[in-house]
């Protein structure tokens, strides 16, 4: 019962025009202390609505989210969230940025600057503390988003699709930043992507969901040591065998449309 | 914004050439001073009045600053209320949508009725001139908040719309409120004749005008104070945006140039 986190029966139904629409079905997932764990699955498979739910933004139609041993109501900075989209307060500077979660708790200033320091380091914006977002790269904006979370201390950090919206060489980078902060702050980490090589390259495990309605389809341990080779033979036995859950999922999808 | 020397005087070209021609087809082509006096007469006649006007822009200003304060402090509140919450919209807007077109002057009889020959009159009639532009624009800021940026905002803390208004929201809608607040101002502005044309002292740029200078046929002082009508306005709005955009509003400058 060392779980750290603990999706139990988890389903979702939306309404819409024509009445329901199964959004996600029964996925129980256990996620333990520390572990990196990305979900993947065709677009549409509810990925992104089962990390909003542990997030506390979506609630679930039935089941439940057990965090550290308490359920999850609502969103709270226990839980950290680095989104798709840029995410930004561009009215604030970086170091404003960082610091935001931290104001919200009402931590001193100095504290507060210092806490911030030490993330904007961690993710290697050190100079840039004073930039608003529109002098920021891709990159560095989710570098931000990243040291944002991180900075209120949560006990997990969920990630949507954080590199999706970059350059793909940007996006290698940035992996290998994740992995290293990962290593650095030993935080569970739930990852979705679409991106089959980047959930080889950087998780303990992926989770593999089935088009709508979503549900578990497989768990894969990726026990291949790190650091990894992006080109290595076990690297690509694994893609294989992703790419093949997913393509099976897909067209089902297809059939049924 | 640093401009070469060039482009910085450009305006004073124009503004040359039009003053010249509005001597010229004063002098040469109407000459009747009481049709069109020459700019050098209206000149002359600020040097003249000079006693009066000092005491007029500010007892004006007096006006305009207790009639934009009034719209400010009533149409913020009332902003936050509109585009924050959906139903506060639907129940307020109809009155709005009705109150909105009918123009400040006819609020002339009603401002006497009720508050009498008084300053504060007035400042009534400028208050519903600024009041409308100030709430519109300040309440779409509220309303157009992306949603974005109010889930990071409740991931890191902001739990309550008094948290996410403060936190997000305001200062999101920040740069609509001071669009609001400037075309406001110009309203405003514009209704100070208005507003003193019905005698509430014996001083102010719109009293002076058209209960002085109009009835006597003295043209000349009439475009003297239409001028300096439109000078304090340049300064009251130059003013603004110095404050504004440069100190306040430094995070747009990526966004809108």
């Amino acid at each position: 019962m060392n779980h750290k986190l603990e999706l139990r029966n988890l389903s979702k139904t939306f309404s819409i025009e024509e009445g329901e629409m199964m959004a996600l079905e029964d996925v129980s997932i256990e996620v333990k202390p520390a572990e990196f764990l990305c979900i993947i699955g065709p677009s549409g498979c509810g990925k992104t609505t089962l990390l909003r739910m542990v997030a506390g933004l979506d609630h679930p139609s039935s089941g439940g989210i057990i965090l550290d041993g308490k359920e999850v109501k609502g969103p709270s900075p226990d839980r950290g969230m680095v989104f798709q989209e840029f995410s930004l307060f561009p009215w604030l500077t970086v170091l404003k940025n960082v610091e935001f979660g931290l104001e919200i708790k009402r931590v001193g200033d100095k504290a507060r600057r210092e806490i911030a320091e030490r993330y904007i380091e961690l993710v290697g914006l050190r100079g840039f503390e004073n930039c608003y977002q529109y002098e920021l790269s891709g990159g560095m904006k989710q570098r931000v988003a990243i040291a944002r979370a991180l900075v209120t201390e949560p006990s997990i950090l969920l990630m949507d699709e954080p590199f999706g919206s970059v350059d793909a060489q940007t996006r290698n980078i940035l992996q290998e930043e994740l992995l290293r902060i990962w290593k650095r702050t030993k935080k569970t980490i739930l990852f979705v992507t679409h991106s089959v090589d980047e959930a080889v390259y950087l998780s303990d495990r992926v989770a593999v969901m089935s088009a709508r309605p979503g549900c578990l389809v497989k768990c894969l341990d990726i026990d291949i040591p790190r650091p990894r080779k992006r080109t290595s033979v076990e690297v690509n036995e694994f893609r294989g065998e992703l790419l093949m859950l997913i393509s099976l999922e897909r067209s089902k999808v297809c059939i049924s449309v | 914004m640093r401009l070469p020397a060039k482009e910085k005087w450009l305006w004073l070209v124009p503004l040359i050439a039009v003053l010249l021609l509005w001597e010229f087809i004063a002098g040469y082509v109407i000459r009747d001073p009481l049709t069109l006096p020459r700019f050098s007469t209206v000149i002359f006649s600020i040097y003249i009045l000079r006693e009066l006007v000092i005491p007029d822009i500010l007892t004006s200003l007096l006006h305009f600053g207790i009639g934009l304060a009034l719209a400010f402090a009533v149409a913020l509140p009332l902003a936050i209320g509109m585009g924050w919450f959906r139903n506060v919209f639907k129940a307020i807007d109809p009155i709005i949508e009705i109150l909105r077109p009918i123009p400040p002057l006819a609020w002339i009889p009603v401002a006497i009725l009720w508050i009498g020959l008084t300053h504060s009159a007035a400042g009534f009639i400028i208050f519903i001139g600024a009041f409308f532009p100030i709430l519109i624009d300040s309440y779409t800021g509220f309303r157009d908040v992306p949603k974005i940026l109010l889930e990071t905002g409740k991931v890191l803390g902001c739990i309550g719309n008094k948290k996410l208004i403060k936190y997000v929201a305001f200062p999101y809608a920040l740069p609509s409120i001071a669009t609001g607040t400037r075309v406001g101002m110009g309203v405003g502005w514009m209704c100070v004749v208005a507003a003193e044309m019905f005698g509430v002292g014996n001083y102010g740029l719109g009293f002076r005008l058209f209960q002085k200078f109009y009835f006597l046929h003295q043209m000349d002082y009439v475009i003297a104070y239409m001028l300096i009508l439109g000078l304090v306005a340049l300064c009251v709005d130059r003013v603004f945006r110095y404050f504004v955009e440069e100190k306040l509003l430094k995070w747009k400058k990526g966004i809108v140039k």
